[in-house]
């Protein structure tokens, strides 16, 4: 009898398994969705097939849209071979977030690959520092063709180009013509976007908009005799309080032929007073692009982090992690509420195990970690009890 | 009836056992090694402040530990008990390594003042000095002597430089074309060893300057601060960021990583730097919880 009983369970189940699935979501979807939203020049093959289902749950789902998974996740479970591809080298931030409809349109689109209408308006809306014109906006740019230089999913380089800076603009502007551009220029021109700004600029050429002071003044300020590679202490003769800041135990000397300075900074023309060669963050990441990686992956991180250089001492500290100041001073810039009313930390709060001062870094990790506040352990009781054993 | 439920249970319990919860040890027990001793300053008043190097100084059978943050050097028995702290009458500079020589000579590298620094222990005088190498200002960083020389890192160019001890320059030792330099080096015998960073390579010299081997170390390092070569020529790679040793052979094959971050016994905070004695113990210098813990297997 009992047998009986799972023989017919069994068979019911079989049989609700084999109904035909898209058949069904196709009577049913269609049903209240309009039909006429899902069609246009590129249709997504299986809003095509009227396979709704193999994205959508119809009747409960855990995510968004009823989707049955993690977007990501259905979208590789297809495409394949791109999740093998977009993991490799400098991944783009919505990739790696796995967020794919915030550049493709998930059902229908008037452009291949299934992109949004307007790819450059996608791309600004992330990239909100850039303008959409310039005085001089270079041609690819104003077009709106930011995949001329671009990679949109992941590239060997952390500006995402196609090619290497130099290469990338040769690949348009002909080398014979850069001699008579660069006539003052000491040997032969290159690092390109050491000086100009592949987006636009408010001078002629393209060149950055801050012009480093010597450079405005004429080449032979620093190369007299037409000298090339010039070492730090050309500039450090200039910028005295750097060279205090490189005495520390920790600082960013190294590398760079032999002058560190040009590791970061372009010694000609700069977006801002900072010349840097590229946006802080990028920069960075250039060497600490596991750490920026961390901070990408981490579940609980602090937001709002502009720039690395709010808490971190660009040239030297005497800091552990080039921090500016001890875990305190740091936090406090922002959190001054907190410095008033938290767990005992600063001067005469010392860890047990060390004799260092508690701050606030002993029990967040501002760089993310997997627990709320960027607790570095568990906040109900694994975190107090490394020092409050008794309880 | 019971069979199937039986089935159920054999099986639970064998994903149970295989899963990585339950077989967890703890890390530095796992690979062999155990925390030994440490050694810091017992007076919390008194802690040391970002420490950044050791130096053993086998022919006393004793521990010299550079405290950058308070300006002194500290020396510790094997036993790991403060013997002395000197700190020159206040006249270091944030100093970061250092190294006796056969002959007796103290050299510090005060990176304050931008300086290799000699100490006269009987007058307490510090004598400061520039460095140059053809011409450019060297940037002292880490310190080491073999024979009558001393090899100094140039932070600048990330290069080794060796100087007789009337600091002449003689040669230099470095990885052409990578983009940092080295972040540190160890001698052995005849031979440098030295890491660079950005590359996450580890290259290997002859004293004469003759590059020997140059040894990849894959992705298996996050943020390598320090090398040493272990007794069976193993190579041990300090993580700061991961705040672990990985271990590799001579070849650069991964062969284990262990300890990891954390502020108790044996817990690694922001590493700095690793030396092994000559009584089998890996010195492991810890900025961030100011102390050197000593690990042997």
């Amino acid at each position: 009898m009992r047998n009986s009983v799972l023989i017919m369970l069994y068979l019911i189940a079989v049989a609700l398994l084999s109904v035909d699935s898209s058949q069904a979501a196709d009577v049913s979807c269609f049903g209240c969705h309009d039909a006429a939203r899902f069609a246009g020049k590129v249709v997504h093959k299986p809003v095509a097939d009227a396979s709704c289902d193999i994205c959508h749950n119809p009747h409960v789902a855990k995510y968004r849209g009823l989707l049955r998974n993690r977007q990501d996740i259905l979208c590789y479970s297809c495409h394949r071979q791109q999740k093998k591809l977009f993991s490799r080298g400098v991944v783009h931030d919505p990739v790696a977030r796995g967020d794919c409809s915030s550049c493709h349109a998930p059902h229908v689109a008037s452009r291949k690959g299934l992109l949004r209408d307007d790819p450059a308006a996608d791309c600004l809306a992330c990239h909100n520092e850039l303008s959409r014109q310039y005085p001089v906006t270079h041609e690819p740019y104003a077009e709106g063709r930011c995949m001329a230089c671009h990679r949109p999913h992941q590239a060997e380089n952390l500006q995402l180009l196609v090619d290497t800076g130099d290469r990338l603009c040769l690949s348009c502007h002909e080398a014979s013509g850069l001699k008579s551009g660069h006539r003052d220029f000491p040997g032969p021109a290159r690092d390109c976007l050491s000086c100009h700004n592949p987006h636009g600029s408010e001078r002629a050429g393209l060149i950055r908009n801050v012009l480093h002071k010597p450079f405005s003044k004429g080449c032979v300020v620093c190369h007299d005799k037409g000298s090339a590679g010039l070492g730090m202490e050309n500039c450090l003769k200039c910028h005295p309080d750097v060279r205090e800041q490189m005495l520390a135990p920790h600082s960013h000397l190294g590398g760079g032929d032999g002058n560190s300075c040009l590791n970061c900074h372009s010694p000609h023309a700069g977006d801002d007073d900072t010349l840097l060669k590229s946006p802080e963050r990028l920069l960075c990441a250039s060497c600490h692009g596991q750490t920026m990686a961390g901070y990408r992956r981490s579940r609980y991180r602090h937001s709002n982090i502009q720039d690395c250089s709010g808490c971190h001492e660009v040239h030297g500290s005497r800091h552990p992690a080039m921090l500016k100041g001890d875990g305190n001073d740091v936090c406090i810039q922002c959190h001054k509420d907190q410095g008033k009313f938290t767990h005992p930390v600063g001067p005469g709060v010392l860890d047990r195990f060390t004799g260092q001062m508690v701050t606030c870094v002993s029990c967040h990790n501002p760089m993310g970690t997997e627990y709320e506040y960027q607790l570095v352990r568990e906040g109900k009781k694994a975190l107090c009890v490394v020092c409050h054993r008794a309880y | 009836m019971y069979k199937p439920l039986m089935q159920c249970v054999v099986v639970m319990f064998s994903v149970l056992l295989v899963s990585p919860v339950w077989g967890q040890t703890r890390p530095e027990t796992a690979s062999g090694w155990a925390w030994q001793r440490v050694l810091k300053q017992d007076r919390f008043q008194d802690a040391m402040q970002m420490p950044t190097a050791v130096f053993v100084d086998a022919e006393k059978g004793q521990y010299d530990v550079v405290d950058s943050g308070r300006n002194r050097l500290l020396s510790f028995n094997r036993q790991g008990e403060l013997l002395h702290i000197f700190n020159a009458g206040k006249a270091l500079k944030t100093p970061f390594d250092m190294v006796k020589t056969d002959a007796g000579g103290i050299w510090v590298v005060e990176k304050g003042r931008n300086s290799l620094s000699s100490i006269d222990l009987k007058a307490r005088k510090v004598t400061p000095a520039t460095l140059y190498f053809r011409g450019a200002l060297v940037y002292p960083d880490r310190i080491e002597s073999a024979s009558t020389l001393l090899y100094v890192l140039d932070k600048a160019t990330g290069s080794i430089i060796s100087y007789s001890t009337d600091l002449v320059a003689k040669t230099r030792f470095s990885c052409s074309g990578c983009r940092g330099g080295f972040v540190d080096f160890k001698i052995h015998g005849t031979k440098i060893w030295a890491l660079d960073q950005q590359e996450q390579t580890v290259y290997r010299f002859r004293l004469d300057g003759t590059r020997e081997a140059v040894i990849p170390l894959g992705d298996r390092v996050n943020f390598p601060v320090s090398l040493d070569i272990g007794p069976s020529g193993y190579i041990y790679i300090l993580d700061r960021h991961a705040r672990d040793v990985a271990v590799y052979d001579k070849n650069g094959v991964f062969k284990y990583r262990f300890l990891g971050k954390g502020m108790s016994r044996g817990q690694l905070y922001y590493p700095v730097e690793i030396r092994f004695d000559p009584w089998g113990g890996l010195c492991v210098v810890d900025e961030g919880n100011a102390r050197v813990d000593i690990f042997t297997r």
